[in-house]
């Protein structure tokens, strides 16, 4: 990561919503936002002008042809997804913001490559840790994505993963850590609950996100095919 | 049949012209005594009654029954109406414009002249115009072999094998005219290059095929080949028939499908806007009265917005007596609409109510009505539907206490929430983590026949530990 203050794009097609977010997050210091956008082509043409470290991306955005929006604005930024993009630079992250209860749509940016999800009622403290922590390369599950995941993976009808690495389901200790997202807890609270540290949890729902967007589970392979993701 | 307008001004204007107007060519049910059509004819000529009739006999006589097939073609095509039709009849009252077009073609009446209230054809004035030339001309044609005919049997000599194919010929041409209105043809021909230039070659094309058709029909040759040539002039015929009416059949159907999805999309419309207008702009009116009280402007913003999430999502409330997670989703919502404070609501899996989850849905609500009364938001809710039972857990973030603590006189805790939950052989545990806020964790496991389960009865049961490859024997 670069050093100095870590530079944000906000997407949001709605300019109350971006100035909202840039006045709750003004209180970081440590946050500085560079470039606003409000469609599909803006938010691609900023990220590559600006190279941010975290892009606030709104999950429906207007223009583009794939829907929801978002998911393009992802697709035609994936040269800068990798973890070492080919021109050298730093890598950008994504954040979905949305108040979209619809698991597809939350679904689809996910496994276009976003980091996380976090609904537009979050709190000004608790965004700007979560655009810290996508920063630092963590996924960011709200209770709510959390509760997408364990449906999603049939988890709550019993299914767990025999071996630590299948895709298509969870792994016990995951399910526990996603089942405590759920409920409310802050990864502080997973790491003291479960007695592990809480890098481990990180690792844990890092490991989620990768398989959220690896699995060729049947659920989550049908919302990715109805928006031509695959 | 005396032709009247004179072809040679255009319809448009002779149909503003109101030279000498008459009334509306109908058949009344007054008067008659059996169709009506000397009546109205009579009406419509403005001759006597009496004329008419002696005309239709002279003609029924003299004409080779001629005045029969008159008045059953009449009868056929003319529209009925109440009473003898008056000139007043003839000028539509609501546009001014006359709606009968003088034409010498009776058949023209029957379409866009109906009588006042009757079934109107729509009132599409260049259509009218059109319709009226062809008419016009088919009429003339009509007239024309008629006179070639009579002429005929009276020893002039008509070149038949000439006349019929020109008369063939000219109302190929009238009827694929007449087939398109005036915006279509407007259309076609603002359109260059293929679609015109196909739609030409079709028009062209099919008259031409009739054309075939009809003169293997008239000049018949050797017998050998007679069936043969009958067969292929039905099939030209039919064929050239086809093309000719393909533009009119496919821009019926390309009508009939036009109006139905603006159909559609205008219910679609109409029930948008009715939903909106019955919530969101009551909602914001309430708001906007409310402004300088900000916990029931946010508790207002907050109900609406569920509403419309419900709403848009597809979410089914009416479910909320039969299903858990529509259950779970009602009593949340009424804390929150009681109390103003937001709850989150996670929900993974559902089942069917029954008496037990129902306790589990009341012991939920206790609990979350216990969180926002003395924690505040945020308060969060997970509910579980699972193999082998329910899991419910409510979480607030408030100072936390101690449950032990609780006066016994406090019913909130001890009995609507743990107390209800035993009884039902659940279990309620209630955990607080000083400055951490509160967990409610609510547990109703699935009753099962074999008895070697752990009783569910006791307090802070079901594990994660519990083994997960146990097959669910159901």
């Amino acid at each position: 990561m670069s050093p100095g203050p870590l530079r944000l794009v906000i997407v949001d097609d709605h300019a109350m919503v971006r100035s909202g977010v840039r006045t709750e997050l003004s209180s970081d210091p440590a946050i500085e936002v560079v470039a606003e956008a409000a469609d599909v082509e803006q938010a691609v043409a900023a990220v590559h002008a600006t190279r941010p470290d975290v892009v606030l991306l709104d999950v429906h955005l207007p223009g583009g042809t794939v829907r929801p929006g978002g998911s393009e604005v992802l697709q035609r930024c994936a040269d800068l997804l990798a973890a070492q993009p080919a021109d050298g630079g730093p890598s950008v992250r994504f954040l979905a913001l949305s108040v979209s209860d619809a698991a597809e749509d939350v679904i689809a940016v996910i496994r276009a490559g976003a980091r996380g999800y976090v609904t537009k009622t979050i709190s000004g403290p608790d965004l700007a840790s979560a655009v810290h922590r996508v920063a630092e390369g963590d996924a960011v599950f709200s209770p709510r994505l959390a509760g997408f995941v364990l449906d999603a993976f049939g988890t709550g009808a019993g299914e767990v993963a025999a071996v630590e690495d299948e895709l298509d389901r969870l792994s016990q200790r995951e399910r526990e850590v996603m089942r405590l997202i759920a409920r409310g807890y802050a990864y502080k609270e997973v790491a003291k609950e479960l007695f592990i540290s809480v890098k481990t949890v990180e690792t844990h729902v890092s490991a989620v996100l990768r398989k959220l967007q690896l699995s060729s589970r049947y659920e989550l392979t049908r919302w990715a095919a109805d928006r031509r993701l695959l | 049949m005396t032709p009247t307008a004179p072809a040679a001004v255009t319809p448009a204007v002779a149909a503003r012209t109101p030279a000498r107007v008459r009334p509306p060519l109908v058949r009344p049910t007054e008067g008659r005594v059996a169709g009506g059509v000397a009546v109205g004819l009579a009406a419509h000529l403005g001759v006597s009654l009496t004329l008419v009739r002696v005309g239709l006999v002279l003609l029924t006589v003299l004409g080779g029954g001629a005045g029969i097939l008159l008045y059953v073609w009449l009868w056929a095509l003319v529209p009925t109406s109440e009473h003898v039709p008056t000139v007043a009849d003839a000028v539509d009252p609501a546009t001014g414009r006359d709606p009968l077009p003088r034409n010498a073609s009776p058949a023209s009446v029957a379409g866009p002249s109906g009588p006042p209230g009757g079934p109107a054809r729509r009132p599409a004035r260049p259509r009218v115009s059109q319709a009226r030339l062809g008419d016009i001309l088919l009429g003339g044609l009509l007239l024309f072999a008629g006179l070639s005919i009579a002429g005929a049997r009276f020893g002039w000599d008509v070149n038949a094998g000439l006349l019929v194919p020109v008369v063939v010929v000219l109302g190929g041409a009238v009827l694929a005219y007449s087939q398109l209105d005036e915006v279509e043809r407007s259309r076609w021909a603002e359109r260059s290059g293929v679609q015109t230039r196909a739609a030409v070659l079709r028009i062209v094309g099919g008259l031409v095929l009739v054309l075939v058709g009809v003169l293997l029909v008239v000049v018949r040759g050797g017998d050998p080949a007679y069936a043969g040539r009958v067969l292929v002039a039905v099939l030209t015929v039919l064929g050239g028939a086809g093309l000719v009416l393909a533009p009119w059949g496919l821009r019926l159907w390309r009508d009939l499908d036009t109006e139905r999805s603006a159909r559609v999309r205008e219910a679609e419309r109409a029930d948008i806007a009715a939903h909106l207008h019955d919530s969101v702009l009551q909602t914001l009116a309430l708001i906007q009265r409310s402004a300088a009280d900000p916990a029931q402007v946010a508790r207002l913003a907050r109900a609406q917005e569920r509403d419309l999430r419900d709403w848009l999502y597809g979410a089914r409330p009416e479910d909320a007596a039969t299903m858990l997670a529509a259950a779970v989703r009602q009593v949340t919502a009424d804390v929150e609409d009681r109390f103003g404070v937001a709850v989150e609501v996670v929900v993974v899996g559902d089942r069917q109510l029954d008496e037990r989850t129902a306790v589990l849905v009341a012991a939920l609500r206790e609990a979350c009505v216990n969180a926002v009364r003395h924690a505040g938001a945020p308060v969060t809710v997970y509910v579980e539907s699972g193999p082998d039972g329910v899991e419910a857990f409510v979480r607030d973030r408030g100072p936390g206490f101690d449950p032990d603590a609780v006066p016994a006189d406090r019913l909130g805790v001890r009995e609507s929430i743990v107390g209800r939950m035993q009884r039902h052989r659940g279990s309620a545990t209630i955990r607080s983590l000083t400055g951490d806020g509160t967990e409610v964790r609510l547990d109703m496991p699935d009753e099962r026949p074999d008895a070697d389960r752990p009783d569910p009865g006791s307090t802070g049961a079901a594990d994660p530990a519990v083994p997960q490859t146990q097959e669910a024997p159901r």
